[in-house]
């Protein structure tokens, strides 16, 4: 086939054709990995569409041939009246964009589908929030990276009112209803995801980020898992290690019983991954193996996403942790200790900006903290504070000492409270926020889209982790890993670090040179020695 | 300030400084004497005094005297009797300390709703301001991803404080600001076409920018009269106008 891909073990395009994720799942397949059934429309497809505002001659026959791949695969019907075949479309560009382009989920849920997907499960509910979930996808690709009003489900409504919400949404944006064929919706979301490559907002990032224009998104389509398909059905992320401190222990979040990218775009509540131990073993047994193996190929931490359906794992994504800081350093140092790296990567490894973000201060809770709740962080630094849920409370209390304003998002409204404040958190929001835009502004430590966190400023508390602390209550909380912590716990900065120190004690041996220098300048002149060396 | 909005404040305050003391009530209504702005009257451009100001504390949270002066273009002495008598009514509340500024009561904002909305209504405008809305929530991802970029980079894969010592990286960001504001005129343009009062973001947020080409960077995402900051009150005042909760 010219244009389309199937993935499996044997798939042998580079990285540049398939796009990263796709390349990823490749090697997933390759690692034994359970990853569901799928296919991959090339880059070369969606430069050919770019090149001249058409699908290229030939991908549409290619596409249904592959399709019928995936019907025959699974014993199901894509938009069928019985066993309807769903299928996630997501963009996946050589070069990883972030929150750029499109994802659509359970596409091919026509009116027909949804009804035989109910009476297949005997489940209604669940048949009509994958519809709202395609929807909402859709309706959020439709319209570039921006949430359509519709895709938060207001919480309650019947979930026929927030369909037909959807529906209408679309209708409006699309000038037409949402076509209600399986094979119609696959080509209007191919379409989609490549227009959304030269979406403003991701030329925008493509120029910030030198990344050409002209390279293209590749498009997977996948055979969808439900992860919100009964009460043994769950989505997270998962690290191999903590990116925050690099300790070798899994490291993620979860939420059961809900679908794809709700963990990822963190708009459902999610819980600590351990959790997923106890509940599901098998799962859990299933997803440190996945962790394992994939590290050991990558020889680094890595990151997965994963889905499990009626307690069946299945792997969606796979990529390297890309860790920073404290979390990069020490797992050079591990990897190095436990055999998968030679100390010379291991060096090779760890930037003198790594070693310049580890000396900012963290939070190195015990087990004896309680951890509220755990964010984004958007602006490094600890701070610890008492407890403000409005502007008022923030400018009131700050007068008796430091304050830490919470809130379940900014605005300018907000912006007296934010002066007030020693440092922020938000319950909505990422890292590009109003909050996060503002504490970056005035040097605050801020932690953004702790979504376990419920504030009542009426009320003057704030509830997480099962308890409610009022305002006035000293927490502390740390920018850089988000974590938000009862009370003072201990911090640390990386200047008393008994990783660095073994780290920057082979990089004298490297070097050669054992005088008296800061950190930096030690792993400088071993990258200087170990690039001299590689040259002769 | 620049010298256009200090135009547009002695042209909202010309001939009104007495009017000003007396009206405050729900009805609103009278329409100022007073010249031409970007072609439109005056009145048209600002809607009256006490409903300006009861909306800037609403979109712009508590300020001071000279902030509230510099974003609705009237001259502080106005602003202050538009407050006091805005406070007398229960609508405006003064606070004082190290945080001290002027605020809406719950009893303001909710006038202010009722106001903002029979407004938005008399000038048969719901329709162009949602539609304008839409494509004004189309580019804000993209103004926030922006600022964080300016606020922001990735070097070695880590990302980091941006230091400003690249100017390359740093040409970069104003340069694609620039490129979404020529987006963002349009909009503004909308806004202003359907509801005369919005033409004020406009003037500010032209004002922001063209001060960070000069080389006051901060007029890009700090402070009070930063683009970010500007178009952070605009997004508020959407959402206000049309009666969006967050």
């Amino acid at each position: 086939m010219r244009w389309v891909r199937t993935i499996g073990a044997q798939t042998d395009d580079p990285p540049e054709t398939l796009g990263g994720k796709a390349h990823g799942l490749v090697a997933a397949h390759r690692l034994g990995l359970p990853v569901p059934d799928a296919f991959v429309v090339t880059t070369e497809a969606c430069r050919e569409f770019r090149r001249t505002g058409r699908l290229p001659e030939g991908l549409l026959a290619e596409v249904t041939s592959a399709v019928g791949v995936l019907e025959s695969a699974t014993g199901r019907t894509f938009g069928g009246s019985t066993a309807p075949l769903a299928v996630s479309v997501r963009s996946g560009a050589a070069t990883s964009m972030p929150g750029m382009m499109s994802t659509i989920l359970n596409l091919g849920l026509t009116t027909t589908a949804t009804a035989a997907l109910a009476r297949e499960t005997g489940d209604t509910p669940f048949a009509r929030g994958a519809r709202l979930g395609f929807l909402t996808s859709a309706a959020s690709a439709f319209t570039g990276a921006t949430a359509a009003p519709t895709a938060e489900a207001p919480g309650g409504a019947p979930l026929a009112d927030a369909i037909r919400a959807a529906e209408t949404f679309l209708a409006q944006r699309l000038g037409g209803p949402v076509p209600d064929d399986a094979a119609g919706q696959l080509v209007w979301a191919l379409r989609t995801v490549f227009s959304s490559w030269d979406a403003p907002r991701a030329r925008t990032y493509r120029d910030l980020h030198d990344i050409p224009h002209d390279l293209g998104t590749a498009v997977i389509v996948q055979v969808t898992v439900f992860g919100n398909r009964d009460e043994r059905s769950g989505t997270g992320v998962a690290f191999s290690r903590d990116p925050n401190t690099g300790e070798p222990v899994p490291f993620g979040d979860v939420a059961f019983e809900r679908q794809g990218d709700d963990v990822v775009s963190g708009r459902s509540a999610t819980r600590p991954l351990g959790e997923l131990a106890d509940r599901e073993p098998a799962v859990w047994a299933g997803l440190v193996d996945a962790l394992d193996r994939v590290e050991r190929r990558l020889r680094d931490a890595c990151y997965v996403e994963f889905t499990y359906e009626s307690g069946r794992l299945w792997i969606l994504q796979v990529r390297p942790g890309r860790f920073v800081g404290r979390a990069a350093l020490r797992v050079a140092v591990d990897l190095a200790d436990e055999g998968l790296l030679g100390r010379r990567e291991a060096l090779r490894r760890v930037t003198p900006r790594d070693l310049e973000h580890a000396r900012t201060p963290r939070i190195a809770a015990s087990d004896d903290d309680i951890v509220l709740g755990r964010g984004v962080g958007a602006c490094p630094g600890v701070v610890s504070g008492r407890v403000a849920t409005s502007s008022d409370s923030a400018t009131r209390l700050a007068s008796g000492g430091p304050v830490v304003l919470v809130r379940p998002e900014t605005s300018p409204l907000d912006m007296r409270g934010l002066a007030a404040a020693g440092g922020v958190v938000t319950a909505r929001g990422g890292p590009a926020s109003h909050a996060a835009v503002v504490a970056r502004a005035m040097g605050k430590p801020a932690v953004v889209g702790a979504g376990g966190l419920t504030v009542d400023a009426t009320d003057g508390s704030v509830t997480a982790a099962g308890r409610t602390v009022a305002d006035g209550t000293v927490i502390t909380i740390d920018g850089t890993g988000g974590e938000i912590v009862l009370g003072r716990p201990r911090t640390v900065t990386g200047d008393v670090d008994r990783h660095r120190d073994r780290l920057l004690s082979w990089a004298d041996d490297a070097s050669g040179d054992h005088s008296e220098r800061s950190g930096t300048q030690r792993l400088r002149d071993a990258h200087t020695a170990l690039h001299t060396t590689e040259e002769q | 300030m620049s010298k256009r909005l200090l135009d547009l404040g002695r042209v909202v305050a010309r001939g009104r400084a007495g009017r000003l003391l007396s009206r405050f009530g729900p009805a609103g209504g009278g329409r100022p004497a007073g010249g031409h702005l970007l072609g439109r009257d005056a009145a048209a451009v600002t809607a009256p005094p006490d409903l300006l100001l009861l909306h800037a504390l609403r979109c712009g949270g508590h300020a001071t005297l000279p902030r509230i002066a510099a974003s609705t273009g009237l001259d502080e002495p106005d602003v202050e009797s538009g407050l006091i008598d805005l406070g007398a009514a229960g609508l405006v509340m003064r606070a004082a300390g190290p945080f001290a500024g002027w605020g809406l009561t719950e009893r303001g904002k909710a006038v202010d709703a009722d106001r903002i909305a029979a407004q938005l209504d008399a000038a048969g405008a719901r329709g162009a301001v949602t539609a304008a809305c839409g494509r004004f929530l189309d580019l804000n991802p993209e103004l926030l991803d922006l600022c964080t970029a300016w606020q922001l980079r990735t070097v070695d894969g880590v990302r980091t404080i941006n230091d400003h010592r690249d100017p390359d990286y740093d040409a970069r960001v104003l340069d694609r600001f620039t490129d979404l504001d020529r987006r963002a005129e349009v909009v503004c343009a909308e806004l202003a076409a359907a509801l005369p009062r919005f033409a004020r973001y406009r003037l500010h947020l032209s004002d922001a920018l063209r001060r960070a080409h000069r080389g006051e960077t901060e007029y890009l995402a700090d402070g009070t009269a930063s683009y970010h900051a500007v178009w952070a009150e605009l997004h508020e005042d959407l959402l206000a106008t049309l009666g969006i909760p967050r």
